[in-house]
């Protein structure tokens, strides 16, 4: 590969400011939108004890109670932070928004509640699963007493949890997902610059093509050339991305740090080389190849769920087989198996297709360029 | 034979473009292509450089069939396209030395052929300036040293000289002969007659994609019957002296319009004298007088039946 043409296309992308701006500030934009809107979000999401109030006049054989004040957030950590007092009491502290929810005791106790959010829905939780768990032993003591003493009264009592913690290595962070979408969406827009170097190279797309196909230089050799160069210019908007969200916004990337890094080469590759096949493939005018392109990305971010989050599993459940081919949805899963998993089999798996896909972008693109002549230029 | 055209046919569906067309060029020729926008000299020159696919015929290049992936003979081909191709993000030096690189591989020798090539097209002062900064005029002679850069042997300039200043379009129109001095092949298309007849050794006229007349410019001239083109400025001049000219001996042609008396007559010698004699004997005053003889345009319009430039 010749260096001179190396650099001179380096110098070409670098001085093109319409991709300059959305492969390097765009996604600069957005990380900070995203960290200045989601981190809020976070803050209102961590799991806290719950404030309730507890009123009951049966004080002397008061189960519900008991189960209250042992059920537990985290090892250590009570669920609830009890107020005891009377209805009226509960009322006027529910008003002001000092507790959440009050909670009636009886034999079929009540809740109150002000608005619906993740406190008010654990306590419901709660609460179901208590009355529900009465019913139970109830309905054992009642048809066979004697298996109480076989130790099935304990294993009834056994609460589930309301809380679930992640196991994975690090600590879940939601605002993780909006980075990681971030993160895929920019390398798939590598697809730009793709398509640019198609339309550079060949006769029938621009005059500059036609020029270097009248050239003794072999296709192959300068295709390589060139989608070298944006792969670099590409590259370089992966780490400055990168360097913002780790080093600027202080992004916990964990100990996944490299895995995520080589995702993002790799779905930078699989981006370039889509873009050239579809440029290479689509025999329309330039205009109509980028609004096709587009509507592959965008259609791909929709379909993997970057936009719709349920999408990915409607997609999953109904066409299978569009996850393992949309290169989109191939990072954002990489990158949720990474954060969801504690193996590496399910992110081997999407980065080996991606890889393959990368591959199979790469020859289709050099098949429809390589040298030949045209039938109208 | 340096190309070498034989029954050349391109259709784009019902269109024939090209339609079993001749060439032959040979060495050291300047070798020019002449006719109407639309005649299909762009698409004859697509072919030759194996850009375009052709429906039947055979082009040899150098003696060899033409192919798309014929390096060898590319190697030694430069091109300079009808529309301005050339990298807005590189300055002058670069896509010179771009366009160059792609034909020689050392940089020391990429760089010395980019520095000659500016100088021939008198780009000096322009060297580190961005196409987008250039005039129309400095812009093609940019055009020009990206094609011609590498030394090519056969170079093929495709209206090089559309939409330049008369100053650029003599300095294209010198390095071009200079550059035939020096030992290249020059293929030029041009609907400019007056270029194509300043410039060509030999020139092929081209028409809906056939070769009408093809040889030198005096060969070409020679094969229609008008002579010589008289033109008078003439007041009020009777009908009767206008029909009475026509009847001169080697006369085939008279108008009279807006004062102006044009005489086209056939080949041959005291055409003038005798238009002269018989004005004065009629006591007919006239004021200027302009004798032509005839121009690429007149073949193209005796062979055609319409004006080169319709």
């Amino acid at each position: 590969m010749s260096f001179l043409l190396y650099k001179a296309r380096l110098k070409c992308l670098l001085h093109n400011k319409e991709n300059m701006f959305w492969c390097y500030l765009f996604p600069i934009m957005l990380a900070t939108c995203f960290y200045f809107a989601f981190s809020n979000l976070v803050i209102e999401e961590e799991f806290a004890t719950i404030k309730i109030a507890y009123d009951n006049e049966d004080t002397e054989n008061d189960a519900l109670k008991e189960a209250i004040n042992q059920a537990e957030m985290t090892e250590g950590t009570s669920m609830f932070a009890v107020t005891y007092c009377d209805k009226e009491e509960a009322n006027k502290l529910l008003n002001s928004g000092e507790i959440d929810a009050y909670i009636v005791g009886s034999n079929n106790p009540e809740l109150f509640v002000m608005r619906s959010g993740l406190n008010e829905t654990i306590i419901k939780a709660f609460l179901d699963s208590y009355r529900q768990m009465s019913a139970t032993v109830e309905t054992i003591l009642k048809n066979n007493p004697e298996a109480m003493n076989n130790g099935l009264l304990e294993d009834v009592m056994q609460y589930e949890s309301f809380v679930y913690e992640e196991k994975g290595k690090k600590n879940p962070d939601i605002v993780l997902v909006y980075f990681y979408s971030l993160l895929a969406f920019t390398c798939i827009f590598a697809s730009n610059w793709g398509f640019d170097e198609v339309i550079c190279i060949q006769a029938d797309q621009s005059f500059r093509g036609a020029r270097i196909n009248v050239s003794p230089i072999h296709k192959m050799k300068l295709f390589l050339c060139n989608m070298t160069a944006a792969f670099t210019v590409h590259s370089g908007s992966i780490i400055l991305l990168f360097g913002y969200l780790f080093f600027a916004l202080k992004v916990d990337f964990g100990d996944n740090l490299g895995y995520i890094f080589i995702t993002c080469l790799i779905g930078s590759l699989t981006g370039l080389t889509l873009g050239a096949a579809v440029c290479v493939w689509l025999k329309f005018k330039r205009e109509v190849k980028e609004a096709i392109l587009l509507i592959v990305l965008m259609g791909g971010a929709f379909l993997s769920g970057m936009m719709m989050v349920q999408m990915k599993y409607i997609v999953a459940d109904k066409i299978p087989l569009l996850r393992y081919i949309n290169p989109v949805n191939l990072i954002t899963d990489a990158f949720y198996s990474l954060y969801y998993y504690e193996t590496y089999d399910r992110y081997l798996l999407n980065i080996s297709i991606l890889g393959g896909l990368a591959i199979l972008f790469g020859i289709l693109s050099y098949i429809g360029i390589r040298r030949r002549d045209y039938a109208s230029i | 034979m340096i190309v070498q055209v034989k029954g050349l046919v391109k259709r784009y569906d019902k269109l024939v473009a090209l339609d079993y067309l001749n060439l032959d060029v040979e060495e050291g020729e300047i070798f020019g292509l002449l006719g109407p926008n639309g005649s299909g000299k762009t698409t004859a020159i697509n072919c030759i450089l194996a850009l375009l696919k052709y429906d039947k015929g055979e082009i040899n290049v150098f003696g060899k069939p033409m192919r798309p992936d014929a390096y060898d003979i590319k190697k030694d081909i430069g091109i300079v396209m009808q529309n301005v191709a050339v990298f807005d993000e590189l300055t002058v030096f670069e896509n010179i030395m771009y366009f160059c690189s792609l034909y020689i591989k050392d940089k020391a020798e990429v760089k010395r052929l980019t520095l000659e090539a500016i100088e021939f097209v008198s780009l000096e002062d322009y060297k580190n300036f961005y196409p987008k900064k250039l005039s129309g005029g400095l812009l093609r002679r940019l055009n020009i040293a990206c094609g011609i850069a590498h030394k090519p042997k056969l170079i093929i300039l495709d209206e090089p000289t559309v939409a330049v200043d008369p100053q650029s379009r003599n300095k294209i129109l010198e390095g071009i002969k200079k550059l035939n001095k020096e030992g290249a092949t020059i293929i030029y298309t041009s609907h400019y007659m007056e270029e194509v007849e300043q410039l060509c050794t030999k020139i092929a006229i081209i028409d809906k994609g056939r070769v009408i007349a093809q040889g030198t410019k005096e060969e070409l001239k020679a094969m229609i019957s008008l002579g010589e083109k008289i033109t008078i400025e003439v007041y009020d001049l009777p009908e009767n002296i206008i029909n009475e000219l026509k009847e001169l001996s080697n006369i085939y042609s008279v108008d009279y319009l807006d004062n102006l008396l044009e005489i086209k007559s056939n080949r041959g010698k005291n055409n003038l004298v005798q238009v002269m004699q018989f004005l004065g004997d009629r006591n007919i005053n006239f004021s200027k007088v302009l004798t032509e003889l005839p121009t690429l345009n007149d073949v193209f319009l005796e062979i055609t039946g319409k004006a080169l430039r319709d």
